[in-house]
């Protein structure tokens, strides 16, 4: 226990493990190899989702929520999560019941009736706020060993890794963060701007099972944008996102073929993907690779491309 | 009506015989508390020997009632339960003092603001709390001492912090009513942001031709002392006997010697950007702010200068007045009063990421867009975008930038000058280019100001300025450098987006960055605003709390020209005012020594804030001087051998309204 | 009749406001909502809005002014929580707080979606997650995929504690979450069944 720098409860929500596995894999061997330990959270739930489950009943959201962190605290440690919604959640709700007692009580209450309770004294931390403001980039540096000096990335955000501000780690900041461009560039990738770069890729809040189309629309204007700018590949911290940007371009090639011109082929990877292969480490089990035959499974847009422009450096 | 009444005379030594008066404040007191049983209640207490209750004690019958009781001898002592004592103690003392009964032998019960109002929905609540200030006030005046008021002669000289269009127009008027003025400036010029305005709403005035004539005016001025490019650095003393240390800054040209021939800033091989154009335009590091500035004095700007030696060369500077070891210097003057014109920052809106301030090189300030249109400004009057130097064929200007903003860094407050501005400057570039389009994102259109709404309509009918109502949201750089903007139209119910050539971001006014200092050196107050607080908002709009320091111009809080000048004359006639009575009177709040009691050992001379105590070597004990003694109290808690007394604050005064508070005395248990 | 009539007579003026959906902001300790000065800054702030009819501040004011047409309205659901409204509102108001909360007196009131009512049901009810893989058939990929990268079938989530699957229901039961949906699938039964009624009036109608 002792070797490790720091400790984390894995918070997994329901699209990593479910959906994107690689991403799960990632964030564990990224994260173990950094010297940082992971915890499972048993009987962890959807964290709910917040602009879907808070949407529907506020204290319902709530208490999940309150239920979720206290099985971290448990664990003496804070939950960590890879996914820009259950960071929302987790987050959220802690700010929330350290603001108001009443409600602290009141969930408290609730919680008791199933045998748990809620402390509050582990603040919910995102995969890129352990690693830009736990690990800091000069440690980060120290582990990358590859440069990926001619790879173009356009990176996206996401909405709720910075937003709401008040409640975030990052200063304020929400116009103009530059932090997941820090840790990109450290792997000696460019990060390009692109036209309303921090948009939301359009699934959140309910709006992707409300109508895929207006999602989609969301994702067709960012996928030109970056399109427009020549970036390579798309980088980001949210496995929602992730969806939407790689299952949502599918969408967009199929909505939007008369007016996207040639079809979309981004490939789309995550944060700590992107970091292992540079960390050194192998691209099979990193998800950036693949060793398969399923069908209908993600990545839903070939990552070759991404392969292509690295392979000369990771040899 | 008026005849002088036979003065009462009251040692303290005799009975004392209370009468309380309860008044009723309209509905503001007797609304919530029952008045009548409040009135009975006060017959219980010690003392007291007649209570009455009237609609308006502070009315002429109210004070009639007080006066009538004290000249037929049945009280000599008063207490009024009403309001604060600091919106009518004056009032009632008056009234005391013309029934010929000393002054200081009232003490008034604040049952409004710290009963009725603040428990208007618990009366009994508040009953029972008018009933404690009641007892307690009654406490203090059966101890209440007869005081006599001081009096200090008050200098016929002001100091005015600010050479602004407020403070030159207070000056001005200072000066023509024959009192010395000292006119201190910190930057090296006088004319304040006034100097940096193109042409003035609504009448379309050339802001310098109104301006400097005014400026060479306060130049000429014999009564007045100009002292640029100076900071006051020390004030002490006391209304009409201010002592104010006032540090000169060294330009690095003998004054004296320079002709302001500008052979030297020719010469100079370091260009900079100026201050007085926001960046836009350049200046040497030995300079003038603007041709027209009074005085016309050269400064070398030492964080420039590269110390090369030009300008001291004997071709360029014949006179030889570049003195590169000159050294501040330091003036002490004597002031009667002192006016506070320091004027305001324009908000800075780089934090507002979405405007993209300090990123885009066609998003600047509204300021920085007068500069632009200023015929003798960088571009002489015909304004240009920065990136290209292009004439923008189209502009939008977004109004409440940093104002009516409630958001952390922003000011709740409307800066009242932007949207006339932004319009007066939309006119003026529509004036020059017709073909332009023109474009004013507002949220509200405040023109309230006399001819402010006709200019408005004007703008829009007779200019064709597009006013859109909607706060922009946000925008982003185009191709060309351009601005696209988005809004919602909201009487469209729709959003838009926008590009344009350039982009005006009106921003509002905040306090002077350095607004606590000053607050601190003259021990005058601020509002939460930022900005310098008036003694009451209505009644005393240009004075502070601390007498004899008066306020003037938007350092009192925003304002456009026709106000601040109207608030500068107020000054500037609440100040003489005070100069021609040539006396002041001083509540007589000291405190006093009581000699057999004093050890000698000087804690209070240490203690003083003021200064105000100095040392007997010959008897070996304090004395206090009344003039200086603000009545804090420091000497009283700090004496170890209990030798001081503040005067109307005396512990057994204090500690008979203590012993009250919590025990209800009456006349049955003999008022223990 | 005349066609007329019914396409050009609306006979619609606005009554007044009515506190029916803002009483229930305020008792929220949402009360901010009234600071709202319609400046438009969530509108145009709103990525949705660019491509959709859903008005932010036109929401809030319909709210406000009790305009109950807001809550049967698709648009409420049509923003993504970005939360550029919130950051950007110069009256501090939590613009996006708002319309969660809105969403949440929508459902109330039966107005909830059938793909979120499956969700919200038939997914997140039933097994804890929103997006489960636990599906004997139709998630059996899923789980060879997390396999493929050295990870157990399923994670260590509700998914492998059948337990904590009660133990959120309980939750959600004791919140009153199952109650809420019960009730709007009923109110939402009974406006089809409204709907469908006159739906049917109005062709016989036409026929005689």
């Amino acid at each position: 226990m002792s070797e490790y720098k720091w400790r984390y409860a894995f918070f997994l929500g329901c699209v990593i493990p479910n959906r994107y596995p690689m991403i799960e894999r990632s964030i564990r061997d990224v994260f173990e190899e950094l010297g940082a330990e992971i915890l499972d959270m048993p009987g962890a739930s959807c964290c709910p989702a917040p602009g879907v489950f808070r949407a529907f009943h506020i204290p319902t959201w709530l208490v999940i929520a309150a239920r979720n962190i206290s099985i971290a605290e448990e664990l003496g440690v804070s939950p960590l999560t890879g996914c820009n919604g259950c960071y929302g959640t987790l987050r959220d709700a802690w700010y929330d019941l350290e603001h108001n007692p009443e409600e602290k009580k009141h969930v408290n209450e609730l919680l008791a009736k199933v045998g748990r309770q809620y402390k509050g004294n582990f603040e919910p931390k995102h995969v890129v706020q352990a690693l830009y403001l736990d690990m800091g980039l000069d440690y980060l540096k120290d582990h990358i060993k590859h440069k990926f000096d001619d790879l173009k990335v356009g990176v996206h955000y996401g909405c709720h890794i910075v937003k709401p501000s008040d409640k975030r780690p990052w200063h304020g900041e929400y116009e103009n963060p530059q932090f997941l461009d820090e840790i990109v560039e450290i792997t000696g990738a460019k990060s390009i701007d692109y036209k309303d770069k921090y948009m939301c890729c359009g699934a959140g809040g309910a709006v992707r099972t409300a109508v895929k189309e207006v999602a989609a629309d969301f994702t067709r204007e960012k996928l030109v944008n970056m399109r427009d700018a020549g970036v390579d590949i798309i980088i980001n911290c949210c496995p929602f996102c992730h969806l939407q940007l790689d299952l949502g371009q599918v969408e967009v090639n199929n909505f939007y073929k008369d007016i996207i011109g040639e079809p979309f082929k981004i490939p789309v990877i995550y944060i700590t993907q992107l970091l292992g292969v540079a960390m050194g480490m192998d691209p099979n089990r990193l998800g950036l690779i693949k060793n398969h035959d399923l069908k209908g499974v993600s990545p839903f847009i070939p990552i070759d491309r991404f392969l292509d422009i690295v392979k000369e450096q990771i040899i | 009506m008026t005849e002088t009444k036979k003065e009462i005379i009251v040692t303290g030594k005799e009975k004392p015989r209370i009468g309380v008066y309860v008044c009723h404040c309209g509905i503001n007191i007797a609304g919530v508390v029952d008045v009548v049983k409040l009135k009975d209640y006060a017959l219980t207490l010690p003392d007291v020997v007649l209570a009455r209750e009237y609609k308006f004690m502070c009315s002429d019958n109210g004070q009639s009632m007080i006066k009538e009781d004290i000249e037929a001898g049945l009280i000599n002592r008063v207490v009024v339960a009403a309001c604060s004592p600091r919106m009518h103690e004056p009032t009632f003392r008056l009234v005391c003092k013309e029934a010929g009964l000393n002054q200081f032998l009232f003490e008034q019960a604040n049952i409004r603001e710290h009963a009725t109002w603040v428990n208007m929905y618990d009366p009994e609540g508040a009953y029972e709390i008018a009933k404690d200030h009641i007892r307690m006030s009654v406490a203090k005046a059966r101890k209440l001492l007869p005081l006599e008021v001081q009096k200090v002669k008050v200098d016929p000289s002001c100091l005015i912090i600010g050479g602004g269009i407020s403070g030159m127009n207070s000056a001005l008027d200072l000066a023509d009513e024959g009192y010395k003025v000292y006119l201190v400036e910190r930057t090296p010029t006088i004319g304040g942001h006034m100097a940096q305005l193109d042409k003035t709403f609504p009448t379309m005035d050339c802001s310098a031709c109104i301006l400097t004539p005014k400026m060479v005016d306060v130049g000429r001025k014999e009564k007045i002392e100009i002292m640029t490019y100076s900071e006051v650095v020390d004030v002490s003393g006391y209304v009409g006997n201010f002592e104010v240390t006032i540090m000169k800054k060294p330009h690095y040209v003998d004054q004296e010697k320079c002709t302001a021939c500008g052979s030297c800033a020719e010469n100079c091989p370091i260009t900079c950007g100026n201050e007085f154009d926001l960046g836009m335009g350049t200046r040497k590091a030995i300079y003038i702010p603007f041709p027209q500035a009074v005085p016309g004095e050269y400064t070398i700007d030492m964080e420039k200068c590269i110390k090369c030696g030009i300008c001291a060369r004997e071709d360029v500077c014949e006179p030889g007045a570049i003195k590169y070891d000159d050294k501040p210097e330091y003036v002490t003057v004597k002031v009667g009063t002192i006016i506070v014109a320091t004027g305001w920052d324009l908000y800075d809106p780089t934090e507002l990421g979405q405007y993209g301030y300090g990123r885009y090189p066609n998003v600047i300030t509204g300021l920085q867009m007068e500069r632009l249109l200023s015929s003798f400004g960088p571009v002489l009057g015909k304004p240009v975008r920065p990136s290209d130097l292009e004439a923008p064929h189209s502009i939008a200007f977004l109004q409440c930038v940093g104002s009516r903003n409630f958001r952390e860094g922003g000011h709740s407050y409307c800066s009242r000058v932007c949207c006339m501005y932004a319009t007066k400057q939309a006119r003026q570039y529509k004036e020059k280019h017709p073909e332009a389009e023109v474009y004013i994102f507002y949220m509200d259109i405040r023109a309230f100001g006399k001819g402010y709404e006709e200019f408005y309509e004007s703008a829009a009918e007779n200019f064709g300025i597009s006013y859109v109502r909607g706060r922009i949201a946000e925008v982003r750089e185009g191709e060309n450098h351009n601005i696209v903007i988005r809004a919602e139209d909201t009487l469209l119910q729709t959003p838009i987006e926008l590009e344009v050539d350039l982009f005006v971001l009106s921003c509002g006014l905040e306090a002077k960055a350095d607004a606590d200092q000053v607050a601190s050196l003259l021990s005058i107050q601020r509002s939460a605003d930022g900005f310098f607080m008036e003694a009451h908002p209505k009644l005393k709009p240009v004075d502070t709390l601390t007498d004899g320091i008066f306020v003037a111009g938007v350092a009192q809080g925003p304002k456009d020209i026709p106000d601040a000048v109207a608030q500068a004359k107020g000054a500037a006639s609440s100040a003489a005012a005070l100069m021609a009575q040539g006396e002041v009177e001083i509540e007589p709040y000291y405190s006093v020594v009581i000699e057999h009691l004093c050890s000698g050992c000087r804690t209070c001379q240490s203690l003083c804030p003021f200064g105000a105590i100095d040392f007997d070597e010959f008897k070996k004990i304090a004395v206090v001087n009344p003039a200086l003694c603000k009545g804090c109290g420091t000497c009283v808690s700090a004496c170890p051998s209990g030798a001081m007394v503040q005067n109307h604050f005396a512990n057994f005064q204090l500690n008979s309204i203590i012993n009250v508070a919590v025990k209800q005395p009456t006349v049955e248990n003999g008022g223990k | 009749m005349s066609d007329n009539v019914e396409k050009y007579i609306k006979r619609k003026v606005h009554k007044g406001m009515s506190t029916k959906i803002s009483q229930k902001f305020i008792d929220a300790g949402l009360e901010k909502i009234r600071a709202c000065i319609n400046c438009g800054t969530c509108t145009g702030s709103c990525p949705s809005g660019r491509r959709t009819a859903y008005r932010t501040r036109s929401a809030i004011r319909k709210a406000l002014t009790g305009d109950e047409s807001v809550l049967e309205d698709i648009d409420i659901w049509m923003c993504s929580t970005c939360y550029y409204c919130y950051e950007r509102c110069p009256r501090d108001i939590p613009v996006t707080d708002m319309i969660i909360k809105l969403r949440n007196i929508a459902v109330e009131e039966g107005f909830i979606l059938d793909s979120h009512f499956t969700l919200a049901s038939d997914i997140f009810y039933a097994t804890g997650h929103g997006v489960p893989a636990n599906d004997p058939e139709a998630h059996k990929q899923w789980r060879a995929l997390r396999e493929s990268y050295g990870l157990p079938p399923l994670p260590p989530t509700v998914h492998s504690y059948p337990e904590a699957v009660k133990e959120c229901q309980t939750l959600m039961n004791e919140v009153g979450f199952r109650a809420l949906l019960d009730n709007a699938a009923k109110l939402k039964a009974k406006r089809k069944a409204e709907a469908e009624k006159i739906a049917k009036e109005k062709t016989e109608e036409e026929k005689k």
